[in-house]
């Protein structure tokens, strides 16, 4: 099969982090024991952009937690790639935001947990809150584009415009309200995530409104709760088509999630084969481009190249078995697993409905973060 | 298509965090920015490399003098152009 080229590379540089949100997509049983080097970064870095990659994404973890941070975005600079830092910017003082910006720096994403300080420290499992206020003004005092980004689930949901009028009055240029997708620690407490039906009408209803509000003003991306949803997104838009990911270690990855989701699959690392020869030639790659691998009902589906099936990740998750249809799919023959859930949770009582969740932890073999005041 | 209304005296530039550049694979020039990549056509390219401060009009005589086109046809495209582009906020019009 002929390989297409790829646009962006998620350089995830680290799985250490200060926060410890519930819904974060890493692996629960992340290895961090062998970070890769600067200069393997740097290696990777530039056979990325040899393969066509024009954009890439620095994250984690908390990517600050790497000193080397600003070295490896004017590497990705020098090879002519846009930056983009996605951070909780926990760790990003002046001199830190002094030195990206002068690496070449071009956007920051910054996440926020909630508008309400109380509640977002409670997710984050840190007091976080009032220091990402002060970085979001940092960044903005220093002329750097910046986004923010909420992941919405059960807990703050409710707060969805207070939260869009935080991004406003930050000044942000574009902000991304992401209901949870449940891989890694977020499918661990799905049951505490999940947001109610009755919570999901109303949120879309006050983001389709703010969107039309700020038009002009701010870009408001929406991303659906996908359980709720009759047909599975355009994962990825399809796999092994755009995007590339590198996990700390060394992995390559057609998605992020896929490592921990996809057990039976093989992923190869840097440090043993070319970027070039993973992205054309590997199964890993390989195994779900196109449409040859599909099952019925997405072979002969008129979609099949609009959603891909959906996400390889949630197959495998939820149906045992990665080659099936996503069974958020209304045709998918799974489809009862996701209505199940949906279900046990809308017609719960409240006791379910203030469900626990398990804090996300650094790898146990992660060395400590360096204390940043 | 109605022409929109642009005044001949703005200045286009691009967005803060927008970046314009060649595509070493395609030798095309595309836009980068943070939600992602626009790969421009040709009209589009001849229009964003002469955004350095000129006007408008002053990018539309550039073009008509360097390609033998009619200038009304050209101005037409010009600005839809660069309505699209301001709309996907790439570029500000001052």
């Amino acid at each position: 099969m002929i390989a297409p080229r790829p646009y962006a590379l998620l350089a995830e540089i680290t799985y250490r982090c200060p926060l410890h949100c519930p819904y974060c997509s890493n692996p629960t049983q992340a290895r961090n024991d062998q970070e890769l080097t600067t200069n393997e970064w740097t290696r990777v870095i530039r056979e990325a952009a040899a393969l066509g990659v024009l954009q890439i994404g620095f994250s984690g973890g908390e990517p600050l937690a790497r000193p080397d941070l600003p070295d490896l975005v004017r590497a990705a600079r020098e090879a002519k790639l846009y930056t983009n830092l996605i951070t909780s910017a926990i760790g990003l003082d002046d001199d830190r935001l002094r030195a990206l910006r002068d690496a070449g720096l071009d956007s920051v994403q910054l996440s926020f947990q909630s508008d309400n300080a109380d509640l977002a420290d409670e997710i984050a499992g840190a007091r976080a809150h009032q220091r990402k206020l002060d970085a979001a003004a940092k960044i903005r005092a220093a002329g750097i584009p910046l986004s923010l980004n909420f992941v919405i689930h059960r807990r703050n949901i409710d707060r969805l415009l207070q939260m869009i009028e935080l991004a406003e009055s930050l000044q942000a240029e574009r902000v991304e309200l992401a209901n949870v997708q449940f891989y890694g620690w977020a499918f661990l407490n799905r049951a505490a995530l999940l947001p109610t039906r009755e919570q999901v009408v109303r949120a879309r209803e006050i983001a389709t409104a703010a969107k039309a509000r700020l038009a002009g003003k701010i870009d408001i991306f929406y991303v659906l709760p996908d359980y709720y949803e009759n047909r599975p997104k355009p994962c990825l838009s399809g796999w092994g088509q755009r995007y590339i990911t590198v996990n700390p270690i060394g992995e390559v990855l057609p998605c992020p999630t896929a490592s921990s989701a996809i057990p039976d699959l093989r992923f190869e690392n840097v440090r043993e084969r070319a970027l070039d020869w993973i992205w054309r030639e590997s199964e890993s790659f390989n195994r779900f481009r196109g449409t040859e691998w599909m099952p019925e009902p997405c072979q002969s589906c008129p979609q099949r190249e609009i959603d891909f099936g959906g996400c390889r990740c949630q197959a495998a998750l939820l149906t045992g078995n990665a080659a099936n249809t996503d069974p958020v799919c209304e045709l998918s023959p799974n489809r009862a697993r996701v209505d199940e859930v949906l279900r046990d949770l809308n017609s719960s009582t409240p006791k379910a409905f203030g469900a626990d969740w398990t804090y996300r932890m650094n790898p146990k073999n992660a060395a400590t973060l360096q204390q940043v005041t | 298509m109605q022409t929109p209304t642009i005044a001949g005296s703005a200045q286009p530039k691009l967005t803060r965090g927008v970046r314009l550049q060649t595509d070493s694979k395609t030798g095309n020039s595309v836009l980068l920015f943070p939600e992602g990549v626009l790969e421009l056509n040709e009209t589009a390219q001849e229009i964003l490399t002469r955004c350095d401060g000129r006007t408008v009009s002053e990018i539309i005589q550039a073009l008509a003098d360097e390609y033998n086109v009619d200038l009304e046809m050209l101005a037409a495209d010009v600005r839809q152009t660069l309505a699209d582009l301001q709309r996907r906020k790439l570029i500000e019009l001052t």
